[in-house]
């Protein structure tokens, strides 16, 4: 990869620690068997908030929710980690969080009856791990470290795939 | 032959040769031993995560069951086999508080709802080591388990009366949840059953047996006497707009089912108190627990009431019960007549749930829930001092007074000859750390095993059922109705 192997061996961490954040989001909420976004979903504030109030107000909808978020922290949890199908993960990972934070933006003139941990004004921990996801899709982080190395050395292999130089 | 594309899936009729994107990085060729190192090195992770995982996992078992799980019982405790019977949100409130009681072991589970209600009560109760069969049919739970002693019922008010009678009937006692029945029929029946069976028969208006309100009632109300003559008694429960439950599809009843328990479709059997003839609407779901309170600290019923309610909010078509309600009783007390003024609306939530005493000596704020009211209790400044109560743990020292903050920007506070001076603010010192529902639960337990006596037996809870019903009754009549005392009372045993 371009850029020499630290910068690369720092982006791998960076994807490990995203995905395991994923993974173990995705994790708690199958495992506590009554977790679901419609609370969340109902608290929502900022420009969409009748989107996702929307959503929450359908029981099948809110059930559709709750699964696809469940399953899909996980999954894009486990991909980044195991660094396959890294940007298909990255994506689906960036969308998730695209509407974390739109459900929840800390756009000026927005006040939250939660507490939070800290202080944020339109950026906050969502949009840092959206951009992070962004790193790891443009860098293609699974190619250096990661599954989606052997898969691919697998399939270029090949001869007619990926012909060397040489041979020709 | 097909080309592949970077995340791995076919593409077809890619040219031999072609623009794959593959050539812009300078992968190798072919698999080497330094793709797979390289390729496996983050699969370590999982495993660090694998092991962070089962040791959060473990960590938040041993908590929860230290939590939940009921202290050691004496090994001389009688252990008393329950079955629970409505396993909805009641249902699971009171399991919940239940787990935490020495000496139950849970048999059976009913709930018409198999596909979600009844499965997630099974659940938690097998996690908590209570091998529990699962019915349908309560009928065919009494029938096979033979060895129950007790039943608690948290199904729906209009089915109370008959699982009631039938659980007294078949040997077993029962705590049934507030409010006893939908109809005074059917709350009579239950009284008559306990009476004739001779089993145990709890109502769920489980402040009765709240540490607090025993200790407002007995040292602060009839001890020490502290509020002097009650004249006037509010209170509410204000609770904000919420949207009515829903089900996902994959989790609906058959409407035979539903139609067989009495219910029309699946929102009427979740929203079953908005509906007449299943519930009796917020005056009864939540007034209740607060009338109740009403009569037991003034020390008599009610002889006359007057409400105004109507559903000024929500579709009366999926709520037929009022949706704001107010209401004043007149009681006769020994100690001279009382107002009393309660309120339910369900269409703001701010100021909560609380009932408030006001004697001509002090006034108490009591709510079950301490956080948003911790028991004031006010010594008007006209009454004896309380010093004795306070040295004797009664009532908390008084809250000092700051002196209003001397700025020059704030207006200079008026002194107006017709205002009171501000009373002395107390606290009632009993607090409660268990779930609401443990105290009159264990009350309950303690008194099948013959260790006390039920808090609130069928025939006091028949005397609150008959003064919250008649508030519907008075709506609808837009008149004062007034109260026998013959009518507080179950006579004789009927059939």
């Amino acid at each position: 990869m371009n850029g020499g192997r630290w910068p690369m061996i720092a982006i791998t961490l960076l994807r490990v620690v995203v995905g395991w954040h994923f993974l173990y989001e995705g994790i708690a909420k199958l495992s506590s068997g009554s977790w679901s976004s419609g609370g969340y979903l109902r608290q929502a504030r900022g420009p969409f908030a009748g989107l996702f109030e929307w959503l929450a107000s359908d029981a099948n909808l809110l059930a559709n929710a709750d699964l696809i978020t469940m399953w899909g922290l996980t999954i894009v949890g486990l991909l980044l980690m195991l660094g396959l199908f890294t940007r298909l993960a990255s994506l689906a990972g960036m969308g998730f969080l695209v509407l974390f934070y739109l459900a929840n933006p800390p756009f000026v003139g927005y006040f939250y009856s939660i507490p939070t941990e800290g202080s944020y004004l339109v950026v906050n921990k969502n949009l840092v791990e959206l951009c992070a996801l962004l790193v790891i899709f443009f860098t293609r982080s699974g190619l250096y470290a990661g599954l989606d190395r052997i898969v691919h050395a697998l399939l270029t292999r090949r001869p007619r795939l990926a012909p060397a130089p040489s041979v020709s | 032959m097909a080309g592949h594309d970077e995340k791995g899936r076919m593409k077809p009729d890619e040219p031999v040769g072609g623009s794959t994107g593959y050539e812009r990085h300078d992968r190798p060729a072919r698999l080497n031993r330094r793709d797979v190192l390289k390729g496996l090195s983050t699969v370590p992770a999982l495993g660090l995560f694998g092991y962070a995982w089962n040791q959060q996992r473990q960590f938040q078992q041993t908590t929860a069951e230290a939590a939940a799980t009921a202290p050691a019982a004496p090994a001389d405790l009688q252990e008393i086999n329950v079955a629970l019977l409505g396993a909805g949100a009641q249902g699971q409130v009171l399991t919940e508080s239940m787990l935490r009681i020495a000496g139950l072991r849970f048999r059976a589970v009913c709930d018409i709802w198999t596909e979600y209600n009844q499965r997630r009560v099974v659940n938690t109760l097998r996690r908590f080591k209570h091998q529990v069969n699962a019915y349908e049919d309560y009928r065919e739970m009494l029938d096979r388990e033979k060895e129950l002693d007790a039943v608690i019922i948290a199904t729906p008010d209009f089915w109370h009366a008959q699982h009631t009678v039938d659980c007294l009937e078949a040997g077993k006692h029962v705590y049934c949840e507030k409010e006893m029945s939908n109809t005074l029929e059917g709350a009579r029946r239950m009284v008559d059953a306990a009476r004739r069976t001779g089993k145990l028969l709890q109502i769920g208006h489980q402040r009765r047996s709240n540490p607090r309100y025993l200790h407002c009632h007995g040292k602060i109300l009839q001890e020490a006497q502290l509020l002097g003559r009650i004249v006037t008694v509010n209170g509410q429960w204000n609770r904000a707009v919420t949207p009515d439950l829903g089900v996902p599809d994959r989790y609906a009843m058959p409407e035979a089912r539903l139609k067989q328990y009495g219910f029309q479709d699946m929102h009427q059997f979740r929203n079953w108190r908005w509906y007449k003839g299943l519930g009796g609407g917020p005056i009864v779901d939540l007034g209740s627990h607060q009338i109740d309170i009403y009569s037991w600290f003034l020390g008599a019923n009610p002889s006359h009431v007057m409400a105004s309610g109507g559903n000024l909010y929500y579709d009366p078509k999926t709520h037929e019960w009022y949706d704001t309600v107010m209401v004043v009783y007149d009681y006769d007390t020994p100690a001279g007549p009382v107002k009393a003024y309660y309120q339910t609306q369900t269409t703001n939530g701010s100021q909560g749930y609380f009932e408030n005493f006001m004697g001509d000596q002090g006034t108490l704020i009591i709510s079950e829930s301490e956080v948003n009211y911790a028991g004031q209790l006010y010594r008007d400044p006209n009454a004896p001092a309380w010093d004795e109560w306070i040295q004797k743990g009664y009532v908390s020292a008084p809250r000092v007074h700051e002196a209003p903050a001397a700025s020059d920007e704030a207006p200079k506070a008026i002194a107006d000859v017709r205002e009171s001076v501000p009373p002395d603010q107390h606290l009632v010192p009993v607090v409660l750390r268990d779930p609401y529902h443990q105290p009159h639960l264990q009350n309950f337990f303690d008194t099948v095993r013959g260790n006390a006596q039920l808090t609130c037996p069928s025939d006091i809870s028949y005397e609150t059922a008959v003064a919250v019903l008649k508030v519907n009754e008075a709506i609808e009549a837009r008149s004062r109705l007034s109260f026998r005392p013959e009518d507080f009372k179950v006579e004789g045993a009927t059939t």
